[in-house]
Formats: structure tokens, C-alpha cells, sequence
């Protein structure tokens, strides 16, 4: 239950509302923003070294973004062979630009964001095959 | 009279066998795997022909569980003085031939005897860890061992250097020792560090786990942030011990090892004014920067591998150690974030126990905005770098480079968190926010009211961002010290620096500050 005050053309009315969900039900789209389960804070870029990759690996050869930002270009093309270090992306994030570089030697076998689109931290950007 | 010969037969028949260790097979079969004696590596981290052994006859005090009658000579810790660049310093060396390096009551009372009189006499403390942990047998005599030997760690934290090198099993609480001290060196090979190893995780949660990605340097030294260097090999851990103990005063009331030159080098490095991308939105390699300022490019970067987007460590300016703090522009936009927060204040701690001057270049955007963030607290985080800054009583030096917005701005010790003297370069930027942001909320009737608002708009972000994307406005303020030509940025340091050598700042006495942590 909750008392609710309410005006209607200037007047003012004491409500009581029972509220038949399990909550406080704002509109859909605020219940994914304010009760979505944290995402998975994803791992920074696969700096360790392991001595073999686990099994499971996924996106092992993801470059990922190092933060929110904007794509301003991806650097590379499909098929593309790129050395460890390479440039692969643009990103603008805080006014600045900053350049996401590939953590290992790989060919590019697919590209994940275009420039324009709005990345999260830890969104994958090309995957290195 | 001379003394009877078979007293010193059996001193040097003691003496023998106690330095044997573990015996001769189980030290050659360390050297087949490439790694170092206990006392091996007391000889590598000393000056030739300087260290004193402590304790060589000490022995295990169990007898219970099959151990009485038998010998652990030294007690598997090897412990003594010597000299590190013509400098005393005390050290323990763990000796993972006698009973696995196991910590029982003789050894933790060797380490800690060796850290009284460390305390005592001010010099830096060096422990190198290799053991597989508690001595069982001795039960509860061994916990104890481990609270004692943390207990000392706090008491000498702030008052003399510690330094822990990991050079093989570090497990359980173990591993709190090193973490209580100023900095960990781990080697690549042979060692590991955890609370939880991966049989007990999987027991506990069922989630599986390799040691190399709980327990190895490399996970340490880019994602964990538990240690501050990485090392090839035994010989290189200790090389970085020495090197890194040449920046830090014996205690915390010696001066820093300074080189001071009886005459300063004031020309100007012409280089430094070229050195920022011409579009403001470029990064650039903080580390080109830094290596123009120090004595010779010698930096040794602290904890290099984790939160690269702030950069610390040690180098000296015409002669005077200074601890250096600088975003990195190359990574994630040279904004603060929690890991770089957590970094950056510990190390300007570090700095201010042993009175070592701190220098902050800055070219931050801001914090780093996201929703990790935020719910990772970096509010709490962050503040930790206004802490400490404000904190610090250490020589304090500014330089801005570019950007310097907002409470990022602050929290790079602007002169409102007490720095002594802050220099911008003609490129610095300093305001509250990005000109476009400002204005919409300045002159938000304005633009709205204009017959043409996005001409109208973009006149005045044009008019604020000539105000404000300048230094001159902080300057004018009071805010700035000077604004100087980059290429005269390590000259003016040098003339700050020795400045600032009989810095003395007292604030009230109170326990302690409460750092949010």
C-alpha cells in the first residue's frame, strides 16, 4: 500500500494505492535500467600470459573496447593480417580519441561495430582469428 | 692459551651442516630448475662479502607429530645484515629445502627479531618468501608466527622500506605479509600467490580455476594489481630490489638517496615543445614525456603493467628522487578510474612516508564515466586520491600539461590540494567542463532565445573555450604558479625541486586521518 498524493485540476486528493506487483512497478523500460543484474564487469584485454589457452575460451580472439565510447573507424579490413600491437580501432570517449590495439598477432575473421556506433566497455570490436 | 681445538671443530662442524640447508641434492636440484639458494639470494641482494648471518644455529622447537630428533637447520629461514649499495639493510631469505620453507615458531621468531632490530636501527627491511606455508605440526605456534610477523609489518610500515620478493609458494595468509608491505616483486617462474588455490575454490563453489590465473605474476601484475614488479628470474628480482631501494631513504626520517650536483643544467630541451600531437583529441605517450624530464631516461615505472591509465614510479631530476604521477592519455583516455584511483593514491603515500617529492603531470579528461564504475564505487575510490594528495606533506609539483577538467582536475593535485607549485604548459586547459556541456547550461535562454541558435551556440562555446582552453584564466586567478615553454619544464623542476628540499609542513596531531578505503 502507498499514500499517494495527487492534484487534479488544482485540487488536491489523499490517495491509498495498493500495489498488486511484487515492487514498485515503473515503466518497463526503467525496470531493465534500474533492476537488470549487473552485467559481467568483462576482464581487461587478455594481458596474462598463459601458457596454453583453456579450453573454454570464448571470444579468446575478441579485441574488446577498453571503454564506453563512440567508434570513430575500425582500422582494419576483413581478412585483414595484423601484427601484435597494431592499431584495429578508433574510439572517442571523453573528447579524446583513443586507439584499441590487437593483444596478439591474428587475421581479422570478423568486425563487430561500425563507425558511429556507441560501444560499451568491454564490447567486442573485431574478433582475430 | 688457544682455544681448544675441539671446540672449533665442532663450531666448524656445526657451521657446516648448517649452512647446508636442505643438503647439497635438494640445492642442485633447485639450480637444474634455475632458481636460487635461500642464502644464494641473500649474496645476490648484498654487496659482495656484506652479509651477516642471524640465527644460523637456530632449530625447530616441535615435538610432537615424528619432528623431535630431527634437525631443520636455521629453522628454514635464513636471516641477517648487510649492505645494498653501500647502504645497511636486514633481510630474510626463506628456505624452501628445510621442511618446504614451512613457518613455524624458531623461524617466525628469527623474522621478527631481524624486523626489531631493523625498526631500530632504521634501515629498509627485505623478505623473500618461498614456502609452502604453516608448519603444520606446529599447529597453533605457527598461526601465531604469521600474526606476529604481520603485526611487525604494520608497525614498520611508514617507518622503514619494506620489501617483499616472491620467488616461489606464497599461499593462504602467507601471502598477507607481503601484501602489508610497500612493494611486491614476484618472479615469472616458480612462484605463486593466493589466498584461495584452485582445489579449494573448486571445492568451496565449484567454479574451476588454473594457478596461472589466480596465482601467477603476470595475473598479479596486470589484473590484480597485488604486486608492484615482475621479474625474469631470481637474479632479476633482486637486481630490481637494489634498484628499487636506491630511490628510498633507509627510514622515515633519512633524506631520500638525492645526487645532488653542485651546479643545476638549466637549458631547455627543445624536444618537450614538440612533443604534443597537434589535434588536442590525440594521445600521446605520457612515457616520452617523463623520459625527457629524468636524469638520464632512468624511470622505474611502478606497477607498469596494471591500470595503465596512470602512470607512477621513481626517477630523479638533476640529482633529487622524486616519485612521478602522470595520466596516460594512450589508455582509456588518460581518465581516472578505480584501479588507477587505488594505484596512484597508494603510491603518493608511499612518497609521503619517506618524504620523497611528488611530481603530477596531468592531461585528464575526467573520471571515467560508465556503469562499473559507479556501482564499483569509484566515488570512494576516487576520493582516495584527494586524500592522500591533500594529505601528503612531501614536496609537492604540479605540471599540466593538457586537460585538467573538473574534480579530475583536482584530484591531479591542482593548488587546492596543496601543491607547492603548479606549472602549466601553454597548451593546459583548465575548467570545470568541456565548452560545449558549459554552455549549454550557461546560456541556455540565450541560445533558445536567438533568431539562429546553433550559430548563436556555437559563438559562445567558441567564447568559452577561449577563456577557459587556456591556462592564463587559472592564472590570472592565482591557481597556476607559472606557465612556462614545455622545452623549459625539466629546468624549472630542477629549480623547484631543490626548492622544496627544506619543505617542513606540520598539521595538527591526531592519531591517524580516515582514509576511505
Amino acid at each position: 500500500m502507498r499514500n499517494l498524493r495527487v492534484t487534479v485540476d488544482g485540487k488536491a486528493y489523499n490517495v491509498l494505492v495498493e500495489i498488486d506487483d511484487d515492487g514498485f512497478a515503473p515503466p518497463r523500460a526503467a525496470v531493465a535500467a534500474v533492476a537488470a543484474p549487473l552485467p559481467p564487469i568483462p576482464a581487461p584485454a587478455p594481458a596474462v600470459e598463459r601458457p596454453a589457452p583453456p579450453a573454454v575460451t570464448a571470444g579468446s580472439g575478441s579485441v574488446v573496447s577498453p571503454l564506453p565510447g563512440k567508434v570513430v573507424s575500425i582500422d582494419v579490413k576483413l581478412g585483414d593480417a595484423v601484427a601484435e600491437g597494431a592499431q584495429v580501432a578508433t574510439l572517442e570517449a571523453m573528447k579524446m580519441n583513443t586507439f584499441v590495439t590487437a593483444p596478439r598477432a591474428g587475421k581479422v575473421v570478423e568486425i563487430h561495430a561500425q563507425p558511429g556506433d556507441a560501444v560499451e566497455e568491454g564490447a567486442p570490436l573485431v574478433t582475430l582469428g | 692459551m688457544p682455544i681448544a681445538e675441539p671446540l672449533m671443530e665442532t663450531l666448524a662442524e656445526r657451521r657446516h651442516l648448517a649452512l647446508a640447508g636442505g643438503g647439497e641434492d635438494k640445492l642442485q636440484a633447485r639450480h637444474a630448475k634455475g632458481l636460487l639458494g635461500a642464502r644464494e639470494r641473500l649474496v645476490a641482494l648484498f654487496d659482495p662479502n656484506t652479509f651477516m648471518e642471524w640465527g644460523l644455529h637456530a632449530d625447530h622447537d616441535c615435538h610432537g607429530f615424528g619432528l623431535e630428533g630431527k634437525s631443520f637447520p636455521g629453522d628454514g629461514v635464513v636471516t641477517g645484515v648487510g649492505y645494498i649499495n653501500g647502504r645497511p639493510a636486514a633481510a630474510f631469505s626463506q628456505d624452501f629445502t628445510v621442511c618446504g620453507g614451512s613457518l613455524g615458531r624458531i623461524h617466525s621468531k628469527k623474522i621478527c627479531d631481524l624486523m626489531d632490530y631493523a625498526m631500530k636501527a632504521g634501515m629498509p627491511i627485505i623478505g623473500i618468501n618461498d614456502s609452502g606455508g604453516a608448519r603444520i605440526q606446529e599447529g597453533d605456534d605457527s598461526l601465531s608466527g604469521y600474526g606476529q610477523v604481520f603485526f611487525r609489518n604494520v608497525q614498520a610500515s611508514g617507518l622503514v622500506p619494506q620489501v617483499s620478493v616472491i620467488a616461489g609458494p606464497c599461499a593462504g595468509g602467507a601471502a598477507y605479509s607481503p601484501a602489508l608491505t610497500d612493494f611486491v616483486i614476484m618472479t615469472k617462474q616458480n612462484s605463486n600467490m593466493f589466498i584461495c588455490g584452485p582445489d579449494v575454490i573448486k571445492a568451496a563453489t565449484g567454479q574451476s580455476v588454473t594457478m596461472d590465473e589466480i596465482g601467477s605474476a603476470a595475473a598479479h601484475a596486470s589484473i590484480s594489481g597485488n604486486i608492484h614488479f615482475m621479474a625474469e628470474s631470481d637474479a632479476q628480482a633482486l637486481e630490481l630490489t637494489r634498484k628499487l631501494l636506491s630511490f628510498l631513504p633507509a627510514n622515515n626520517i633519512a633524506d631520500a638517496p638525492h645526487h645532488l650536483t653542485p651546479a643545476l643544467d638549466l637549458a631547455p630541451d627543445p624536444v618537450l615543445n614538440e612533443i604534443l600531437p597537434a589535434d588536442p583529441k590525440s594521445p600521446f605517450d605520457v612515457l616520452k614525456v617523463i623520459a625527457r624530464l629524468v636524469d638520464g631516461g632512468d624511470f622505474l615505472e611502478v606497477q607498469r603493467d596494471w591500470a595503465k591509465n596512470l602512470v607512477v614510479g621513481f626517477g630523479r631530476i638533476q640529482g633529487v628522487v622524486c616519485g612521478i604521477v602522470a595520466n596516460q592519455p594512450l589508455v582509456k583516455a588518460g581518465t581516472l578510474d578505480i584501479d588507477s584511483s587505488d594505484k596512484g593514491a597508494r603510491f603518493i603515500r608511499t612518497c609521503n612516508v619517506y618524504s620523497i617529492p611528488i611530481v603530477t603531470l596531468v592531461d585528464i579528461p575526467g573520471f571515467m564515466p560508465g556503469l562499473a564504475q559507479e556501482r564499483g564505487g569509484i566515488i570512494r575510490h576516487g576520493a582516495k586520491m584527494l586524500f592522500a594528495y591533500a594529505a601528503a606533506t612531501a614536496p609537492k609539483l604540479t605540471v599540466i600539461l593538457r586537460k585538467a577538467y573538473g574534480g579530475a582536475y583536482l584530484a591531479m593535485c591542482s593548488a587546492d590540494m596543496g601543491a607547492d607549485m603548479v606549472y602549466a604548459w601553454p597548451t593546459a586547459e583548465i575548467a570545470v567542463m568541456g565548452a560545449e556541456g558549459a554552455v549549454k547550461i550557461l546560456f541556455k535562454r540565450e541560445i533558445a532565445g536567438a533568431t539562429d541558435p546553433k550559430a548563436k551556440e556555437g559563438e559562445l562555446v567558441a567564447m568559452y573555450r577561449e577563456k577557459f582552453s587556456s591556462p592564463f584564466e587559472a592564472a590570472r586567478k592565482g591557481f597556476i604558479t607559472d606557465v612556462i615553454e614545455p622545452a623549459q619544464t625539466r629546468a624549472v623542476l630542477a629549480m623547484a625541486l631543490r626548492n622544496t628540499l627544506s619543505k617542513r609542513e606540520t598539521r595538527p596531531p591526531k592519531k591517524h586521518g580516515n582514509i576511505p578505503l
